[in-house]
């Protein structure tokens, strides 16, 4: 489904991505994985153009694009298929949490009003969050805010959807919940991408694991060949961390 | 007080009064709603970066905050006819005078509120398939103008007391004719404090109005 080759990105002459490479099939759960400042929300910024690509190649169902040169047309087209849920939620403040689903349906995608609301609302009661549709961001606490985040990515029917450690701004006892809403989503085979440092949960969802370092993909494997029996030098020296 | 002085004072309140309500109060809003156009455009054109028209802006800004309102006026009203361009009225040149006075000002206000929303907010606006214009529209500017309100009623309150300058070209308002009362009854110390006593009135209302649309722009976005 889709395929990326060779992907680069400089910022201030320091390199970032090196040459990243790598296949989602359609179902694919796939993790990234990797110490901090590995370029792993560069990775995710720049399959969906929020980052410019200094070179490289997407192939999105099929057809060809050059990441370093892309119209904007091409972009609202690759855009149109994908969902991005970020670290800090991002939620428009000064929309109610239906707002924030309905507004890229009814104003992005011209989709009828009645129709929007409720697909929101199914969406809203997929991630526990109906009973709080009419509140603003302002007050949900993180996680809830993250699950409407979550919510307005799925109302887009996107093909695939990446997040940017969605739960690392969240208090621990957050955590769970949104966990939990991608953990059902992986169980519907939904494409996704998941950036996270929650190695168990990465570990029980994941169909693939890319380890990144220094901007390469390092290692890329099943779970249970990442967790179990790791090649790489430095994926064990990551993993170290993570065991205690 | 002795009663030449109350008959003055209470023949002279309805006589300034009224052209506070029918030219200063006119003037004042007139020109501020234009400001508050006018400062949008630029501070959006700033935001965005549009080439060359930025810089028109930039200039303009440059040009208002550097030189003193009154010489403004003036320059208006007095100087710019010898160019050929007139004025209908001289209340016309003092809502266009105080339009682009305050529009250079409130432009800086909305600009820095712009600038005060977060990065985030416009790239999810992108990652749902929103135009820059769409996001601007329904997502940043309304976030920057509740931020700015504050500030911008603070230009209103600020107008209202130098929409005083315009009797310096012959807009009969409250001061011009306060000013024409004292010639005639040579009260000035009466009649100048019961002008600013009318000035604060309208600063004071306008104050309660900010406090009360405050809240309810906050209601809006759930905050107390
Ligand atoms: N806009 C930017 N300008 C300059 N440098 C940047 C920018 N964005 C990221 N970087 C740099 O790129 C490197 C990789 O950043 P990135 O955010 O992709 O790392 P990460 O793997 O997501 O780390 P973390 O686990 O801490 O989130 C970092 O050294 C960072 O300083
Ligand atoms: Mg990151």
């Amino acid at each position: 489904m889709i395929e990326v080759r060779n992907l680069k990105k400089t910022f201030d002459r320091d390199p970032i991505l090196k040459g990243i490479s790598f296949n989602v099939e359609k179902g694919d759960v796939i993790s990234v994985i990797g110490p901090s400042g590995s370029g792993k929300t560069t990775l995710l910024r720049c399959l969906n153009f929020l980052t410019p690509s200094d070179e490289g190649t997407l192939v999105f169902d099929g057809k060809t694009y050059d990441m370093a040169h892309t119209s904007k047309k091409e972009i609202n087209e690759i855009r149109k298929k994908t969902a991005f849920v970020f670290q800090n939620y991002n939620l428009f403040l000064n929309k109610t949490a239906l707002e924030n689903v309905t507004e890229g349906l009814i104003i992005a995608r011209k989709t009828d009003k009645v129709i929007a609301n409720k697909k929101a609302e199914e969406m809203l009661e997929k991630v526990g969050m109906l009973e709080r549709k009419d509140r603003y961001p302002s007050q949900l606490s993180g996680g809830q805010q993250q699950r409407v985040a979550i919510a307005r990515a799925l109302a887009l029917d996107p093909e695939i959807i990446y997040f940017d450690e969605p739960t690392s701004a969240l208090d621990p006892e957050l955590i769970g919940e949104v966990l939990e809403v991608i953990r059902q989503l992986a169980a519907e085979k939904r494409t996704m991408i998941i950036v996270s440092h929650e190695m168990n949960f990465v570990r029980s969802i994941s169909s693939r694991i890319l380890f990144m370092d220094g901007g390469v993909i390092v290692e890329e494997g099943s779970p249970e060949k990442i967790f179990g029996d790791p090649k790489e030098e430095r994926t064990r020296e990551f993993l170290k961390t993570y065991r205690r | 007080m002795n009663g030449r002085l109350w008959e003055i004072f209470l023949n002279s309140f309805t006589r300034i009064l009224i052209p506070g309500l029918l030219v200063t109060i006119p003037l004042t809003l007139l020109a501020f709603f234009l400001a508050m156009i006018i400062a949008t455009i630029v501070a959006f054109i700033r935001f965005a970066n549009v080439r060359i028209i930025k810089d028109i802006c930039r200039f303009y800004v440059w040009i208002i905050r550097g030189t003193p309102l009154l010489v403004q006026l003036f320059f208006a009203y007095y100087g710019l006819p010898i160019l050929g361009i007139t004025w209908n009225s001289p209340f016309v040149c003092a809502v266009v005078v105080f339009a682009l006075n305050e529009g250079a000002y409130a432009s800086e206000t909305i600009r820095g509120a712009l600038n005060s929303v977060p990065e985030g907010q416009i790239e999810a606006g992108y990652c749902v398939g929103m135009s820059y214009l769409q996001i601007m529209m329904r997502i940043v500017l309304p976030q920057a103008l509740r931020a700015a309100f504050p500030a911008l009623m603070n230009g209103l309150i600020g107008m209202v007391k130098d929409t005083s300058l315009a009797s310096n070209i012959t807009v009969t308002e409250m001061f011009f004719t306060t000013r024409t009362i004292v010639t005639t009854t040579y009260e000035p110390l009466l009649l100048y404090l019961e002008v600013a006593m009318i000035y604060l009135l309208f600063s004071s209302v306008l104050s309660k109005l900010q406090v009360y649309v405050e809240k309810k722009l906050n209601a809006q976005v759930g905050k107390e």
